[in-house]
């Protein structure tokens, strides 16, 4: 048997504001990946928006309230984004089942998994080559590789009465393990006024 | 559910161009660049299926010339016309060209309707499959189970429920069901990419064409055809309903612009981006994207929508109700007046019964008036609202209520 993962190729594209937190440059294939802080949302979106670009099916779970219009500014391709909506407990199945064939699993976890599920889809992922972009408000389950974290935003244009949000300012700190622990911190407009995201 | 209707479509088929790999330096290739020129002044939305065959909408065309009969003389005189031009390949007069027409709903459809002869009346597609023999879907390991089922013809195998044949067949089951029930265009495989830019290239100047492949599975990348089968085994798993797929929309607030549509195989969304080599201007892609998208009907993208929030778009909107408090200054709630302003500066919020939260920055409120004429009128108003803690929400007042609808996470 040939291992699947190893047949294509190691990372997924990122987008160029994004790709500069990345250690590799892109998102290495297997691995996990999680967004936090104030706008992870946002983030996650931003991550995602480069290899829905370049052609990856994304999939995303437990994001019922995932703004698609905001996905489309990121760059996220809707010809390619599946929302998956579970009962309650079924969230680890499907995330599971996922990682078997979509590039990029997007999933807001409802609650903390049993660590032998969170096990099972980590494995999975690794071996079918799935990146799992895990969105929380603070880590807290699954471990990752990468925790890319919105330490710092701004919002601009709106004032007392008047103006509308056109922008916000971030300051995104990427931490990983190994070779990558070294925080590496990157300003971004995320969104910009065009409503993709932007090196600042 | 009423499954949407397929285009219906005129096929025309030249036997004699059909044969790529017997195709010396490209003649036969050209023959049919000028047939499907020649087509394109009958109607400007000619698509080139593989070499030697085409389709174009049988509607817009029958409206101008009059009746059917009346557009399929037109198109047998111009690909004849076309075929037996003097020059390399073409006929020296002695004996025409074979060419076959046929009309019905899908190409699968109208490739058999070509077979015989048949114009297909609108709706019929499904009748006029049924009798067709089980070999015609091209499965050969699929027709064999069939017929060893006592299903020999299209008609007994349609008949069977799409949720145990796609048990049984799984996802290339479903997609012959789906053809054999006159619900999707056409056989995987029966297209041939990049007509479009090859035809283009060959006459040495510019078609104006149609060279997309229509459908989910049209595409058929491994990334696709992967994506696909993990989906509906999850659709398997959790019902069909848990996969679904966005669709933009018309509309002026965030929930109004995004539609969520059950996800199926034959599914396609949003405009096709114009592929590259096709000539197409923007405006020709319309008529064929309604036959294509299957009936997700669609409310207009860009007309106008007078209140519309501008850009950027909140990256979550609210599931559900979500009641917010806005008080002034003076702890009194506030509202927005009959000629859309704030009853009062905000002072503090608080979403859902939760902690106070100062409020630093407002916008002035978007009114929403929709449909004012009818019972179903809805008077509202639009507040986008940044709190002391940074994050950035639009809020929505109606009936003096303030609710959460989107939160620019």
């Amino acid at each position: 048997m040939r291992p699947v993962a190893a047949s294509r190729t190691r990372l997924l594209p990122a987008l160029p504001p994004i790709a500069a937190l990345l250690p590799d440059g892109g998102l290495r294939r297997g691995s996990v990946v999680r967004c936090t802080g104030e706008g992870a949302s946002s983030l996650a979106m931003a991550v995602a928006a480069g290899p829905s670009a370049a052609g990856s099916w994304c999939a995303t779970v437990g994001m019922e309230e995932m703004g698609v219009l905001a996905a489309a500014g990121y760059g996220l391709d809707l010809e390619r984004l599946a929302l998956v909506r579970t009962a309650p407990g079924e969230w680890t199945v499907a995330t599971a089942v996922l990682v078997d064939g979509i590039d990029l699993v997007v999933l807001a976890p409802p609650r903390r998994a049993r660590p032998a599920a969170e096990r099972t889809i980590v494995a999975r992922a690794r071996e079918r080559g799935a990146v799992l972009l895990v969105v929380e408000e603070r880590p807290g389950s699954f471990p990752a590789e990468l925790e890319l974290e919105v330490e710092a935003a701004q919002w601009q244009g709106l004032a007392e009465g008047a103006g509308r949000l056109r922008s916000r300012r971030v300051t995104v700190v990427a931490r990983g393990r190994g070779v990558a622990a070294r925080p590496v911190r990157q300003e971004l407009w995320l969104p910009a006024a065009t409503g993709k995201v932007v090196a600042a | 559910m009423t499954e949407p209707v397929l285009p219906r479509l005129l096929l025309v088929e030249c036997p004699e161009l059909e044969a790529p790999d017997e195709d010396d330096g490209g003649v036969h290739l050209r023959r049919f660049g000028r047939v499907v020129e020649a087509l394109s002044s009958v109607c400007p939305w000619v698509d080139a299926v593989r070499p030697g065959v085409c389709t174009l909408p049988i509607k817009g065309p029958t409206r101008y010339f009059g009746t059917e009969e009346a557009v399929l003389a037109q198109v047998a005189e111009a690909v004849q016309a076309a075929l037996d031009l003097p020059g390399e390949g073409g006929r020296d007069g002695v004996e025409t060209s074979e060419i076959r027409q046929g009309v019905a709903e899908g190409v699968f459809a109208a490739v058999l309707a070509a077979r015989v002869g048949a114009i297909v009346p609108a709706g019929e597609t499904a009748r006029f499959l049924a009798p067709w023999p089980v070999a015609v879907l091209s499965d050969p390991e699929l027709a064999e189970v069939l017929v060893r089922l006592g299903l020999s013809t299209l008609g007994g195998f349609a008949q069977l429920p799409a949720a145990d044949v796609l048990a049984r067949f799984g996802t290339r089951g479903i997609r012959a069901h789906r053809l054999a029930r006159g619900l999707d265009g056409e056989l995987s495989g029966y297209r041939v990419a990049g007509m479009g830019p090859r035809l283009v290239a060959v006459l040495g100047h510019a078609l104006a064409l149609q060279d997309r492949q229509p459908g989910f599975w049209g595409g058929t990348s491994a990334a696709d055809e992967r994506a696909g089968e993990v989906l509906i085994a999850l659709q398997r798993r959790l019902g069909t309903g848990a996969v679904t797929v966005p669709v933009l929309e018309g509309g002026r607030g965030p929930a109004d612009r995004c539609r969520l549509v059950t996800w199926s195989p034959a599914v396609t969304r949003s405009p096709p981006a114009s592929s590259p080599g096709s000539s197409s201007a923007p405006g020709r892609e319309r008529p064929k994207m309604k036959g294509s998208r299957r009936g997700i009907s669609q409310a207009p993208l860009e007309p106008p929508w007078p209140g519309r929030l501008p850009p950027p778009a909140p990256a979550r909107v609210t599931v559900g109700e979500r009641p917010v408090e806005v008080l002034d200054r003076s702890g009194v709630p506030v509202g927005v007046t009959a000629r859309g302003l704030l009853t009062a500066e905000p002072e503090r919020l608080s979403v859902d019964g939760g902690l106070w939260v100062p409020v630093v920055a407002w916008s002035a409120p978007w009114p929403v008036e929709e449909r004012w004429w009818s019972p179903a009128r809805r008077r509202a108003a639009r507040l986008q609202v940044l709190t002391a803690d940074g994050v950035a929400r639009l809020l929505v007042i109606e009936r003096r209520r303030w609710r959460v609808e989107a939160t620019y996470d």
